[in-house]
């Protein structure tokens, strides 16, 4: 008789361990997507009802917080500013990440190690630091103010070189073997050979640098001050700070869901390149 | 000197002679050439402004016309040293810091070893975490300024169900911070537990089957296997988390503005108070001085480190 207890009570112990187990993984779930959930509640409700205590849990169907938000600003231009500057940063990122990457990685030359750990340094200067000397360097050459200000500073990426380079320190000398017997130049061994395989680390570089630009707001805050070149990110702490007291958070929520949307989407896309750039930050530095 | 001076002869004799002319692929000539596009973007936006924060520093700048601007030598550094704001807003970085870093360390160690189990919803529960990392800080510290807010928030609301009493937050000098830090856990846990889950999976499950055929209940193979070999991923966490809560601006500038009464002015922010909103960009560049030291003094030890651990492995 104890022999068959014995067993049940381990299954039991196992259903009850699981059972904790699953319980705080619904708790972590809850904590950290339910703010996203509450603001599509609050961008639905009327001014009266997002006020209410206790507050209303379920979406109540306001639509018309969207279009007051949207008539609000000139979210198109801020959105158009916004793509144009993430769009061109991360073009430019991965070119210089891709050709520094091919010469620390592929070439030997002197002064190669020690120019890739003076790279490697830069990562230990933060942006408060520079704020206040690129903003005296970037009046002087009449920048401030300019779509330039926002993309040539963030040109090239310390992990963007990181990455590319320990990419072409795995490309097999048969391959560069292969394309000197073709008589192949560097530039097009670098771009139509060693570029499609550097597929998924380039995508991943390039939607972090994507993100990165997207979310920046500091940098753009100080060297920017018209709508005409400002992204989107200053645009909705504009929006936020104009409304001043009399903030209704209903339309500003609203504002909060279409200005994210877009990084979402993305998100959602690239998953599993997001979660392998987090990931080899970490492996990267482990060496 | 001499010695020196002939051991540095004969390095670069070597040196020469260890790197030949390649040809092809390889082909060396042009590496500079390669280099020169990220060279010149670092150069212009990153070193050279370094060192002219430094220069600045030195002075009482004119923002109006540099050319107007006094040598003061070391002065603003005894302004600093005297300036009660300044060793403030250092033990409001402090405080943010011991705030967020210890937190997000146990927290995303927690979250990590949990999500390493084959449970189910592991991959949505994962995207979850991770989720508030990738929205842009703006937007999301909005949300929470809302859900913090004392009246209508639902913070308020949970404290009030459980019959704890409301609390001011960020309209309060003693609760404010500790907004920003809630917030800041939120936003940046995922990064974290990602990282926490890589350094898990590249441990080996041996000496954990090995505790395991010793009878070593799942809370002592925690303790005494994988928390120890996972110290290299928890050293790295720990300094990034620390660099990263040193750098933090935009959720203070949009939750609090380094209020209530200076009560949530980090040293970042007092460079931007002081730099674009007193235009005291001597003194703002001082405080610049001060934080680049900490911070490469951060990653310096981080290298140090990380070299090591990769000796013994």
């Amino acid at each position: 008789m104890t022999g068959q207890e014995r067993p049940r009570l381990v299954v039991r112990m196992k259903i009850a361990r699981m059972a904790v187990k699953m319980t705080a993984i619904l708790a972590i779930l809850v904590v950290f997507v339910f703010p996203d959930y509450w603001v599509i509640v609050t961008s639905l409700d009327t001014p009266a009802q997002v006020v209410l205590v206790p507050p209303l849990l379920v979406p109540q169907g306001h639509w018309h917080n969207y279009v007051a938000a949207w008539l609000a600003a000139p979210w198109v231009r801020y959105f158009a500013n916004t793509f144009f500057i993430a769009g061109l940063t991360t073009l430019s990122v991965l070119v210089t990440s891709t050709l520094a990457g091919f010469a620390f990685g592929v070439l030997r030359f002197r002064g190669r190690s020690f120019l890739f750990s003076a790279v490697l340094s830069m990562m230990m200067i933060p942006l408060t630091v520079l704020l206040i000397p690129d903003y005296l360097i970037l009046k002087d050459i009449h920048w401030l103010n300019t779509y330039w200000a926002q993309i040539v500073p963030f040109g090239a990426s310390v992990f963007g070189i990181f990455l590319l380079r320990q990419f072409f320190l795995t490309v097999p000398q048969d391959l560069i073997d292969a394309a000197d017997i073709d008589g192949s130049s560097q530039w097009r061994f670098i771009w139509q050979i060693c570029v499609p395989m550097a597929r998924p680390v380039l995508t991943t570089i390039g939607i972090y640098t994507f993100m990165a630009s997207w979310d920046a707001f500091l940098w753009p805050y100080i060297m920017t001050s018209s709508p005409s070149v400002q992204p989107i990110e200053v645009g909705l702490a504009r929006f936020f700070g104009g409304a001043g007291v009399s903030t209704e958070w209903t339309v500003l929520a609203a504002a909060v869901m279409f200005t994210t949307l877009p990084i979402i989407v993305l998100f959602l896309f690239f998953q599993r390149q997001f979660i392998a750039g987090a990931s080899s930050t970490s492996a990267g530095v482990k060496g | 000197m001499v010695t020196i001076l002939s051991r540095y002869m004969e390095r670069r004799a070597r040196i020469n002679e260890s790197i030949p002319r390649f040809h092809g692929i390889r082909n060396n000539r042009y590496a500079l050439v390669y280099l020169l596009p990220m060279a010149a973007v670092f150069l212009v936006f990153t070193i050279i402004p370094t060192l002219f924060v430094g220069v600045i520093s030195l002075f009482h700048w004119n923002v109006l016309s540099p050319a107007l601007s006094q040598f003061v030598g070391l002065k603003n550094y005894q302004d600093l040293l005297q300036s009660p704001v300044f060793w403030h807003s250092l033990l409001i970085s402090l405080l943010f810091v011991l705030g967020t870093v210890p937190t997000t360390v146990f927290i995303a160690v927690a979250i990590a070893v949990l999500l390493m189990d084959n449970l189910p919803l592991r991959g949505l529960v994962r995207t979850g975490v991770f989720s508030p990392y990738i929205t842009p800080v703006v937007a999301t510290s909005i949300i929470w300024i809302w859900m913090l807010n004392p009246q209508f928030g639902l913070i308020n609301s949970l404290l009030h169900a459980a019959h704890l009493p409301a609390v001011q937050w960020l309209e309060s000098p003693h609760w404010a911070l500790l907004g920003v830090i809630l917030f800041t856990l939120w936003h940046n846990m995922g990064f974290d537990v990602i990282i926490f889950m890589a350094g898990l999976t590249s441990l080996s499950s041996e000496l954990g089957e090995a505790a395991k055929v010793d009878g070593a209940s799942s809370a002592q193979r925690f303790v005494y296997v994988t928390w120890p070999l996972l110290s290299p991923t928890t050293f790295f966490v720990t300094i990034i988390t620390t660099i990263g809560s040193l750098q933090a601006f935009t959720q203070f500038f949009t939750m609090t503005q380094g209020g209530p009464l200076g009560a949530t002015t980090t040293a970042s922010y007092l460079v931007y108070e002081m730099g674009f909103l007193f235009f005291h960009e001597g003194f703002a560049s001082a405080i610049a001085v001060v934080m680049f030291l900490i911070i490469a003094l951060l990653t310096i030890v981080q290298w140090k480190m990380s070299e090591r651990r990769v000796h013994y492995q």
